[in-house]
Formats: C-alpha cells, sequence, structure tokens
C-alpha cells in the first residue's frame, strides 16, 4: 500500500506544436486528423478491438486524457476502459471533447475494409500516428493468422517505449541564434458557402504513383513540389473566377516532417510549417512558372538550417519567463486571437504528404492503400493530404464548404497532365 | 467503370453524378450499381454530450457556503450592519451568471430574462441597505428592465431571424441610441428637472448617421455584396 501511494503517476507536457490545438477547440472544432488503411479484406470488428487493446499500452502517450494545469495543459495517463472500435461515421474528424465519458483523445472506427484511426493533434503529428496504425493494423493481421514481422513502422510490442519516442524534440534542436519573424502577409481566403455543423466534405483521389512521379519528372520537380503547384494553381483560378475586388497572395500551408532533418525516434508531434505561395498581384503566372517558383522556394526554405530557425521562435514563446507565469486562461484567449486574426489567414489551403509509406513486405499483401484527410479545417476552406503506398497515390480534400471548386481544378489539370484519376467522395452521388 | 465527361476523372461504380462538378453520369454499359458499398458510410456520427452537472454542484455548494459562512459571520460576530446581504446577493448573481455554462438547454432567452432579474435583484439589496431618494424604482429598474428587453430583442434577431452581421449592427446602434435617451430621460425625472436631449442628443446623431449608412448598405445588393467583399464578411 505505501509502495503505490509513493508511485509517481507520469505525465507528458504538451509539445510545442501541442500546445495550440486545445486553445482552439470548439464546440463544433476540434484538430482532428484521420489516417486510413485500406485492407483486402472485410474488417472483423472484434479482432480490431483486440488488436487495439494489444497495441496501445506500447504507446503510452496516445493512451492518455487531456488536463488543465495552472499555466499549461498536460497529458496524463488515462486507465479509463476504451477505446472502443466502432462503426464508420459519415461525418469523420467530428470534434472530440476533453471531458468526454472516456477522456480518450484517438477514436478507431472500421467500415467494409477499412480502418481509421483519428486522432487529436495534440498527440501526434502524421508521422507518429502512422506507426500506431501501422503497429495496430499488423497486430490485428497477426491475430488474422497472418505472420508480420516487426520493423518498417510496426514496433515491437514486447519492448518497452523508448524514451525518445516520448519526448518533445523540438527543445532538442532548437538551438538558431536568430529567429524569423512569424506573421506573413494576408493571403486569399475561399470564398464559399458554409455547411451546417457536422458535415465534413470529402473528395479523395486514387492515383497510380508511377503516372504521377512522370508528370513531376516532366516539370523536374519532386512529387510534393507538383503537387503545390497544382493545389496553387487551383487556387489562382478560384481567385480569378472569384472576380474579387482586390487580389491577394495564393497561400498553402505546408507542414514539414522535422525528423528527415532532425534524427529523433519521437512519437510526438514534430512538424513546422512552411508557406509556399504564389502573388498574382505580380502578374499572371503559368503553371510553368508557379512549379518553378514553388521548386525554388521548397529548395531554399526547407533545410536544416531554415526550419531550425522556425523551430526556435516558436520555442521562443513557451521559454519566455513572462509567458510562462501567465495564467492558462489568459494564454488560451491570447493564443486563440492570435491563430484566428494572424495565423489562420497566412495559408489559403493546407497541403500536406506523409510520403511513402513502408511496411514489412509480408504486410504489403494484405493492404491496398493508406489514406490521409486533414480533418476539418479551422476557417471555411479545404485541406489536401497525400500519402503513396505501394502502387497507389491517394490525394485526399476535407473541406467545410458546400462548392468544390477547388478540388474540380485541381484533379482536371492532373487529369490534362497524363494521370490517370478515380474518384471516391462522401458528398451527394446521387441524381436527386 | 464510369467517367465524367466534364472533369475526365474515373468515378466509384456508386456514383450517378460527379461529385467534382455535378454532371450525371449516364453509361447504358455501367449504370451506377446502387446495391454496391459506397466508398463512405452513410451513418452520422455525433459528439456525446459532456456531463457538467458535478461542476454545477461543486459550484453550487460552493457559492451556498459562503454565503451561508457571510451570513452567519454578520449575524453572530461581525454585526451592526447588513454587509453579508452584497456577498450573498453577488453568490446568487454568479451562480444565475453560470447557469448556462452548466445547462446547455436552458433557453438562451429565460437565461437573460434570469440575468436581467438577478441584477435587479443584487440593485434591489444595494437599494434596501442605501435607499437613498428612491433610484431604486425611478433609475435602476427601468434601466435594467429596458436593457433587457434590448438584450432580447437582439438575441430574438441573431437566433430566429438570423439577421447577417451588418444587419445586427445597425440594431445594436439603434438600441445604443435608444438606451441612450432612455438613459437621459430617466436621469432628468429623477432630478425633477424637465425633460430634453442634450449629451444623448450627439450619440443619436452618431447613431443616426451610421444607422443610415447601414441601412443604404443593406438595401442595395451591389453595395451590400463589395462591403462584405472588402470586410470579408
Amino acid at each position: 500500500m505505501k509502495k503505490r501511494l509513493n508511485e509517481k503517476k507520469p505525465w507528458y507536457r504538451l509539445d510545442l506544436s501541442a500546445i495550440v490545438y486545445p486553445t482552439l477547440q470548439r464546440k463544433n472544432f476540434s484538430s482532428v486528423y484521420r489516417l486510413s488503411v485500406v485492407l483486402k479484406e472485410k474488417v472483423e470488428p472484434d479482432l480490431l478491438q483486440r488488436a487495439v487493446d494489444e497495441t496501445l499500452p506500447r504507446f503510452p502517450t496516445f493512451k492518455v486524457a487531456m488536463r488543465k494545469g495552472v499555466f499549461w495543459r498536460y497529458l496524463e495517463p488515462n486507465d479509463r476502459p476504451g477505446p472502443f472500435v466502432e462503426p464508420d461515421i459519415a461525418n469523420p474528424c467530428m470534434p472530440m471533447s476533453f471531458q468526454n465519458s472516456s477522456r480518450y483523445l484517438i477514436r478507431i472506427y472500421y467500415y467494409e475494409k477499412r480502418i481509421s484511426l483519428e486522432v487529436f493533434h495534440s498527440l501526434s503529428d502524421g508521422g507518429g500516428a502512422m506507426y500506431l496504425l501501422r503497429t495496430m493494423t499488423a497486430v490485428y493481421l497477426r491475430l488474422k493468422g497472418h505472420p508480420i514481422p516487426v520493423g518498417q513502422g510496426v514496433l515491437d510490442l514486447m519492448e518497452e517505449p523508448d524514451a525518445e519516442e516520448l519526448e518533445d524534440a523540438y527543445f532538442r534542436y532548437a538551438s538558431s541564434k536568430v529567429r524569423p519573424p512569424r506573421s506573413r502577409e494576408k493571403t486569399y481566403r475561399i470564398r464559399g458557402t458554409r455547411e451546417p455543423f457536422y458535415t465534413l466534405n470529402i473528395i479523395t483521389g486514387v492515383l497510380p504513383v508511377q503516372q504521377v512521379l512522370s508528370a513531376a519528372r516532366t516539370y523536374q520537380v519532386s512529387v510534393t513540389e507538383y503537387l503545390n503547384a497544382v493545389l496553387l494553381y487551383a487556387l489562382l483560378q478560384k481567385q480569378k473566377d472569384d472576380r474579387v475586388f482586390r487580389e491577394l497572395p495564393v497561400s498553402i500551408a505546408m507542414p514539414v516532417n522535422l525528423r528527415r532533418f532532425f534524427p529523433s525516434k519521437t512519437l510526438r508531434n514534430f512538424i513546422t510549417m512552411v508557406y509556399p505561395a504564389i502573388d498574382p498581384r505580380m502578374g499572371d503566372y503559368t503553371f510553368e512558372e508557379i512549379v518553378l517558383q514553388v521548386h525554388h522556394f521548397m529548395r531554399y526554405y526547407i533545410n536544416n538550417k531554415f526550419l531550425n530557425a522556425d523551430i526556435t521562435t516558436n520555442a521562443a514563446v513557451t521559454r519566455n519567463p513572462f509567458i510562462r507565469v501567465v495564467p492558462l486562461f489568459f494564454k488560451d484567449i491570447v493564443i486563440r486571437q492570435f491563430y484566428k486574426r494572424v495565423q489562420d489567414k497566412q495559408s489559403s489551403a493546407g497541403l500536406t504528404n506523409l510520403g511513402i509509406i513502408e511496411t514489412p513486405e509480408e504486410m504489403k499483401a494484405h493492404i491496398e492503400r493508406f489514406d490521409v484527410l486533414m480533418g476539418q479545417p479551422f476557417s471555411a476552406r479545404t485541406n489536401c493530404a497525400v500519402v503513396s503506398f505501394g502502387e497507389i497515390l491517394s490525394i485526399s480534400f476535407a473541406s467545410s464548404i458546400v462548392e468544390a471548386d477547388v478540388e474540380r481544378m485541381f484533379f482536371r489539370k492532373l487529369v490534362q497532365d497524363g494521370i490517370h484519376v478515380k474518384i471516391e467522395s462522401n458528398r451527394k452521388t446521387e441524381v436527386r | 467503370m464510369s467517367y465524367c465527361v466534364n472533369c475526365g476523372v474515373e468515378l466509384h461504380e456508386t456514383c450517378s453524378v460527379c461529385p467534382l462538378c455535378h454532371t450525371e453520369v449516364h453509361n447504358p454499359r455501367h449504370p451506377a450499381d446502387e446495391n454496391a458499398p459506397k466508398p463512405f458510410p452513410v451513418r452520422q456520427g455525433a459528439v456525446a454530450p459532456v456531463q457538467k452537472a458535478d461542476v454545477l454542484i461543486l459550484i453550487s455548494v460552493v457559492l451556498a457556503v459562503t454565503a451561508g459562512v457571510c451570513g452567519l459571520l454578520n449575524l453572530l460576530i461581525f454585526y451592526g450592519t447588513y454587509w453579508s446581504l452584497y456577498v450573498i446577493g453577488g453568490c446568487v448573481l454568479l451562480w444565475v451568471f453560470c447557469l448556462p455554462m452548466f445547462l446547455p438547454k436552458i433557453s438562451p432567452y429565460v437565461s437573460i430574462l434570469l440575468d436581467g432579474g438577478g441584477i435587479a435583484m443584487y440593485f434591489g439589496i444595494i437599494a434596501w441597505l442605501h435607499p437613498g431618494r428612491g433610484w431604486y424604482p425611478d433609475l435602476a429598474v427601468p434601466l435594467t428592465v429596458l436593457a433587457t428587453g434590448l438584450i432580447l430583442l437582439f438575441a430574438v434577431c441573431v437566433r430566429q431571424i438570423h439577421a447577417s452581421i451588418l444587419s445586427c449592427a445597425a440594431l445594436l446602434l439603434a438600441e445604443t441610441a435608444v438606451y441612450t435617451i432612455a438613459v437621459e430621460l430617466l436621469i432628468d425625472r429623477f432630478r425633477q428637472t424637465p425633460p430634453g436631449l442634450t449629451w444623448s442628443a450627439i450619440v443619436l446623431t452618431c447613431c443616426v448617421i451610421i444607422d443610415a449608412a447601414l441601412i443604404t448598405i443593406l438595401r442595395h445588393s451591389r453595395l451590400r455584396e463589395e462591403v462584405r467583399r472588402r470586410m470579408h464578411i
């Protein structure tokens, strides 16, 4: 009894990125994203539940509840029953209350051949959560009788979690002596009819990886640069079609996975944002010019020096002793207002590319593809998420507006460039 | 498999309309298969309501204990004046203000009426301790009732009529003008001076000018669109 009383309950500080997301929490908005894996066989819910129960203890930073401190929020281990797998819903990434009965900040859904994992962004970024999804899928396939080894994104359940997996890697690397300013110019905002609460419009394009690669190669750029350029092109077209009174720059908020530049095994957030942009006030851009602009922007900004400066700017805020002693209530107000008035206005859309998903060879035979959804946008706009697995590249748009103009222009441009696109959507696709 | 003739994309086998451009699909060889599983489910999810009753109970207990202890202190130790009535009234008022946070089903109109009633009650306590020259029935009650009425009217416009931001701004300005005039006239009556508009006339003039501009904008669709574009509303 004495020993139990002396046992210290672990807790986790929110990492640098994670601090922002709970402050944006509203009754009708949460920063939740979704990762899905489409298998080749129909999902069995009972086995999936067993897989979840066996996998989650290996990922302690996902088995947590959000708590409020006086100055900051923090994550506390959650031993309540759950999370329980549920049949999938038409409106993914719906708000996630911190005070719900189980207090879990992840959800697991199944539908036909698809397993979906929804994660509150304060727990992890897409890269970290993908480890959980892959391990969970591997355990599920093992329970179905398929021998799946560990490695290539599948963690060993017998191992204790590595301390590096739980670390806030930002502070290890934030060491720049200069800090670039945060605020940028106001950008074009998509105008559209806001959907009622509990609606998230999804349009997923399924593309052959080789065709996308060869299209990108014709412009001598990477796939991410090419897709960024296509999205900027679609946004520029949309701004023109809107006949706005005064044109504004068009910009994309793109998260960069910092693990590529700063070695870390962290399963928590370790991303920073870059904002490739095109300013139509300088003149009309052809698609080739947009591609070139994006290509040079990416090469110039996405390197360990610039990214270090960027995370140092963010780290400086939480290191500041004056900011640290401000009560959480006031911090929430200031951060929310800053995000609403400055940060959110710096981009016209979001685009994330999780890259190529690696799995053990034995697992590949059972998986058709992976999908990613960036979740409900904070303001009325559309977000785009890209992921590739094997021969399939999946591009999913999540939007809270009725009009699908940007998505249409985006996919039409890909078709024009000779890429075969197959569309799936949760929008109304029956004749009325 | 069918392709959209407009976008050139392949459509899911269950699609009879392109989700990108709403063009209907007419493919006699492969009509849309409505029985095949759709790519996304149709079941709508909903967030489970959060039980806040525990917090309400905690706050109620804390406020009740504070009020009770202060009342007892006033009766038994620090007697002489009825100072505890300020604390008790403040606790009741705070509880009334907190009510909508914990009972989301309570109608906002009822909540506004309760808030108005609570404020009138607190003024009543002050008036009972400091009667003055009848400031409570002559000033406090009519101003509280008027403010509650105007807030109720604004709430009805926002919630029932779904008035636009510009219409709400126009209404808010009109209500400000009415309230300012009422304040000045009631003060005149209380001071037993002849009623007349002085400082409130300045507020009224400003409100009328801005309201006239707003109403003009609201009545002309081109102007309205221009303002919406410029203000991003």
